[in-house]
């Protein structure tokens, strides 16, 4: 911690805060006490849902009104209270990438996007071209100035949630869990703008993460949040993990891989020779602009199978061709040595499930319970069963306190586990899961993991979608990598692992023990 | 114009944007409903008979927004909308929009926009009715129209607008509000409170 | 260019044609004016005229609906001149022939100028004119242009529903009170959906530091030049002339004479 001098003046002071939501009696943030300085870097983490979102809409104002919330206690921002402020004008002064970017954005294509912000800090039109096109050139998007954000994939749009914020050149920065969505060198990348930026500005940042891997050595600070959002550890983060282990794995805080023994994963290749799926000569487009094409490969039953792959390699395209929600220009795709065109509807969605990468993009009722109770209740299962089988998934998934919630009123990680939950109600031949892991706290990720665990020994193939190398050298059997809409490996993860060329290509990151033991031999 | 919140302006926007499309599907159902009461001699009061369904914005809007002016906004934006996207009748639909929005707010301005029960609800869809006729009288030449027909015409006007912008936009907002999105506006607050005195 | 007249000045000059065009009973004003907007249309406003066609043709087909209808029910001090025939148990006479063609006529200059209006105008250029002409308040002028950005994403949202629901196991509506419901269960998702929408976006605009004053600048100027002014005098000078020609070939005819 730099700012270890007691006289230094915070630039942020929180005094006994405590913010409720609309209509409720508990409070969600309670009776916080904390200082940010402004040149120093502050990672915080906490179980998923402790309020640490919350947290960050209060510290730029947005938040109560924004939710009509309630608050106590104050919040000073260089020695005012926040809401003293005008309207809009703490929001120039401390910028924040939201932890779902699709919520972030106001205009239509990405050039409006960014020149909205110019705008309102009043920034000369003749300097604004320069202006934007630098940022875009931070965050590696200079190709799509002109493109319609909504088309952007997941982690596109969460660069250009950065390149906006960047361009109000903040006093402070709030980074809520920005790079969940992005592949491995994009992630390193996106971390190093940022320490760069925050060497050029002397500038204070808050980084909200589940993962600390990449900024253990890079934050100067590191805040740990108890359930109820208040500060239970603080210090340099290197010294937490080290000395602070128990009450971490109580606050199902991951520790970074540096910190684990090495774990080999049970080699057990499949035993089955039918493939459940059969998928050949795939190709797809959007417009003129080739996604896929040349696509083949084979799924077996019971196996985790990975898709990887750069941010718009076209995973997700993949996935919703798997699942006929996108038809494919050519190629054939066959569920059960039947084309996947002449399944009847009812039949596949009974004996496929899939998850979106955008969780919301899978809710369809008002409440979690009844979210998760659909699939049973569709499918006619008598209702004792679905009592149990959904009490079982909201403890598991640590979702019960929340069963009479609406699902769009979760915390993002709340989100994610409850859209992963709606496809869990039975036991379909194939799985597919758009990153299902992302957001997770250690004990719900274990908990998720041991749930597809569980429908591999039944049987069930689980395709899954992710950035997180650790998730696949631990867990799966088999790895597919997409690059330029093509395969380019197909085999075991440790396999991967040692194609330092392909991994560079793909954009890829060996997982850290492989990287620490190559290391080890380029030297030794 | 300055107690209303960005949210509020955006909400009556898209709520414009939503309904402006609507509007313009209804023109077909009109002209499908001409074609079935043309033969039997009552062809002009087909867009009559649905007339209501044009004003339907407003009343969303101000029940659940519940502020000044914004009967008339929402209805301005969906006719803007109905032109943008191409429309049958013309950029002075947008002059159209805006009597009918007018019309409707009259309802609310009477209670100084205190009153949301569903009587001031269908008052307004009548009041839009009885604003906007004179409008299309001048703009369509109703004038060149027998009398009677004229007289039947606004009759059937006022109907529609208590009963299809009346109720059912009451029910469409009150079906949205039931499921919780609109927490942060007057309709979701009023709801809450009510289930709140109920449980207590 | 007509794309390039100010998009204000454009919508002022579309409008006071229309609304002075409602004058005239005749059928020679409105006719006279048609061809003057089909000119326009067709020699300066690069628009194709195929697609003009496609907005136009089902447009005009109502057009003479309307024709049709005034015909039958025409005010009797409209029922001038002889019977020309009889159509079940109604009498059209040569007055209401002329009535109900004029106002068929009157209807085809709306649905032109409402179409060389909305096929030369970009929606968000028409906002910005406004605030930058017309001083609309910034937050008035993007708080409705937030609202128009749901226009393009309406369909994904309804394809992401329908996903939705095929992934969760919905089933097809089969009979009609089926079909009823399903209606139900796409409507009001897709409304909910579009409010929860409209309250982030007003969010997210206020998170990158907009405050709805007035002071902040433009990354798309937009100004009003001679050539503005030309076209609407052009618009203006265009229907006096078919009154006027009207007039003394002795076709002339207001309303309520
Ligand atoms: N709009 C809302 N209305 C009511 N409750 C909410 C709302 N948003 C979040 N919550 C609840 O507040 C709590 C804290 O949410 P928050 O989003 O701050 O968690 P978080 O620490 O960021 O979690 P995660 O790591 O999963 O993102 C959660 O229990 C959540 O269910
Ligand atoms: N509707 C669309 N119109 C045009 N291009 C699209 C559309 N949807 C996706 N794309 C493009 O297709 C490519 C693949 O997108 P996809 O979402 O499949 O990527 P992804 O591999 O899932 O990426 P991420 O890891 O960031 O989620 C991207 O370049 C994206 O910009
Ligand atoms: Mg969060
Ligand atoms: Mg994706």
């Amino acid at each position: 911690m730099k700012n270890s001098d007691p006289h230094s003046q915070p630039l942020f002071q929180l005094r006994q805060f405590s913010f409720y939501y609309q209509g409720q009696e508990q409070a969600v943030i309670d009776q916080l006490s904390l200082s940010l300085f402004a040149d120093e870097i502050t990672l915080l983490m906490g179980a998923s849902g402790a309020g640490k979102s919350t947290l960050a809409l209060c510290l730029n104002g947005l938040y109560p009104e924004a939710v009509e919330g309630k608050t106590e206690g104050v919040i000073l921002y260089q020695g005012k209270p926040t809401q003293a402020y005008a309207k809009g004008l703490l929001n120039q002064k401390v910028g924040i990438v939201f932890q779902d970017p699709e919520s972030q954005f106001c205009m239509i294509r990405v050039e409006d996007e960014l020149a909205f912000v110019l705008e309102n800090l009043a920034v000369p039109r003749e300097d604004m071209q320069a202006q934007i096109q630098a940022a875009l050139e931070l965050v590696g998007m200079e190709d799509y100035l002109y493109h319609r954000i909504h088309d952007l994939s997941g982690g596109q749009k969460q660069k250009i949630a950065l390149a906006s914020v960047l361009l109000m050149k903040p006093d402070y920065l709030i980074l809520d869990e920005p790079t969940a969505n992005l592949d491995p060198v994009s992630r390193l990348e996106f971390i190093e703008v940022i320490i760069k930026v925050q060497k050029e500005k002397q500038q204070g940042i808050l980084v909200i993460e589940h993962q600390a891997e990449d900024w253990v050595e890079r934050a100067d600070r590191m805040v740990v949040f108890n359930q109820a959002s208040q500060v239970i550890i603080d210090d340099q983060p290197a010294k937490v993990f080290a000395n602070y282990q128990d009450i971490l794995h109580a606050q199902r805080i991951a520790l970074p891989p540096a910190y684990l023994k090495r774990q080999s994963l049970p080699q057990s290749s499949p035993t089955a020779a039918v493939p459940v799926m059969e998928v050949q000569q795939l190709a797809f487009r959007h417009r003129s602009q080739s996604i896929l094409h040349d696509v083949s490969f084979f799924i077996y039953p019971g196996e985790l199978l990975a898709i990887l792959g750069e941010n718009g390699a076209g995973k997700s395209t993949l996935l919703q061709l798997l699942t006929r929600l996108k038809q494919p220009l050519e190629g054939e795709i066959t569920f059960q040595q039947k084309p996947l065109a002449q399944w009847s509807e009812y039949e596949l969605r009974q004996r496929t499930g899939f998850v979106f990468q955008q969780p919301e993009h899978q809710f369809i009722c008002d409440t979690v319970y009844q979210e998760i109770t659909f699939g049973m209740e569709v499918n006619e299962m008598p209702s004792a069963y679905i009592e149990n089988r959904a009490a079982a998934l909201l403890r598991l998934l640590d979702l019960e306190q929340h069963q009479f919630q609406n699902p769009f009123m979760l915390s993002g990680g709340q989100k994610r586990r409850l859209s992963v939950a709606t496809m869990l109600d039975e036991t379909p031949e194939i799985l597919f899961f758009d990153e299902p892991t992302y957001g997770q706290d250690a004990q719900t990720t274990k908990e998720l993991l041991g749930i597809i665990d569980n429908l591999q020994q039944q049987g069930t193939a689980v395709v899954m979608v992710t950035h997180d190398m650790e998730l696949v050298a631990q867990h799966c059997q088999r790895a597919i990598v997409l690059s330029e809409g093509g395969i380019v490996f197909d085999g075991p993860p440790c396999h991967l692992w040692k194609e330092n060329q392909l991994l560079d290509k793909a954009r890829l990151r060996a997982p850290y023990h492989e990287r620490v033991t190559q290391k080890a031999a380029t030297i030794g | 114009m300055n107690q209303w919140k960005l949210k509020d302006i955006v909400l009556l926007s898209m709520l414009g944007v939503v309904f402006g499309l609507i509007y313009l599907a209804f023109f077909g159902v009109g002209n499908v409903l001409y074609g079935l009461l043309t033969p039997v001699g009552l062809g002009p009061l087909s867009y009559e008979l649905i007339f209501g369904i044009w004003f339907i914005v407003s009343i969303i809007a101000a029940y659940i927004i519940r502020k000044p002016g914004v009967a008339f906004a929402s209805e301005t934006i969906a006719a803007l909308t109905e032109v943008l996207v191409g429309s049958t009748a013309g950029p002075t639909l947008i002059l159209a929009g805006m009597v009918q929005g007018l019309g409707a707010e009259l309802a609310f301005a009477a209670t100084k926009w205190q009153d949301y029960r569903l009587r001031i609800l269908l008052l307004s869809g009548v009041t839009a009715a009885m604003v906007s006729f004179p409008y299309h009288y001048f703009m369509s030449g109703f004038a060149a129209h027998a009398s009677w027909l004229v007289i039947t015409m606004f009759i059937t006007r006022m109907i529609s607008g208590a009963l299809i912008a009346g109720l059912l936009g009451k029910y469409i907002a009150d079906q949205l509000a039931a499921t919780g999105v609109l927490s942060g506006y007057p309709l979701g607050k009023e709801r809450q409170q009510r289930e709140e005195q109920r449980s207590a | 260019m007509i794309q390039t007249i100010n998009p204000t000045i454009k919508a002022v000059a579309v409008l006071i044609p229309g609304i002075l065009l409602s004058f005239a009973f005749d059928i020679v004003t409105p006719l006279l004016f048609l061809v003057y907007l089909l000119v326009l249309t067709f020699f300066f406003a690069a628009i194709p005229w195929k697609k003009w066609l496609l907005f136009f043709l089902p447009l005009s087909i109502f057009a003479m609906g309307v024709a049709w209808m005034t015909m039958l029910y025409t005010d009797e001090s409209y029922q001038t001149g002889p019977v020309l025939f009889q159509f079940l148990w109604f009498e059209v006479t040569l007055g209401s022939l002329q009535v109900g063609v004029s106002l068929a006529l009157r209807s085809l200059c709306f649905i032109t100028l409402s179409l060389l209006f909305a096929l030369t105008t970009d929606p968000t250029k028409f906002m910005l004119s406004l605030m930058q002409q017309v001083k609309l308040s910034p937050k008035i002028t993007y708080g409705i242009l937030a609202g128009y950005r749901f226009l393009p994403t309406f369909q994904t949202e309804l394809v992401l529903i329908k996903q939705a629901h095929q992934i969760r196991g919905v089933q097809r509506a089969k009979g009609f009170k089926q079909k009823w419901q399903h209606y139900k269960q796409y409507a009001i998702p897709l409304l909910a959906n579009s409010i929860r929408k409209a309250e982030r976006v007003a969010v997210a605009m206020e998170s990158k530091g907009f405050t709805g004053d007035r002071h902040r600048t433009f990354y798309h100027a937009l100004t009003i030049s001679l050539k503005d002014w030309l076209f609407l005098a052009g618009m203006l000078a265009a229907l006096a002339l078919a009154y006027y020609l009207s007039y003394q070939l002795g076709y002339l005819r207001l309303i309520g004479q």
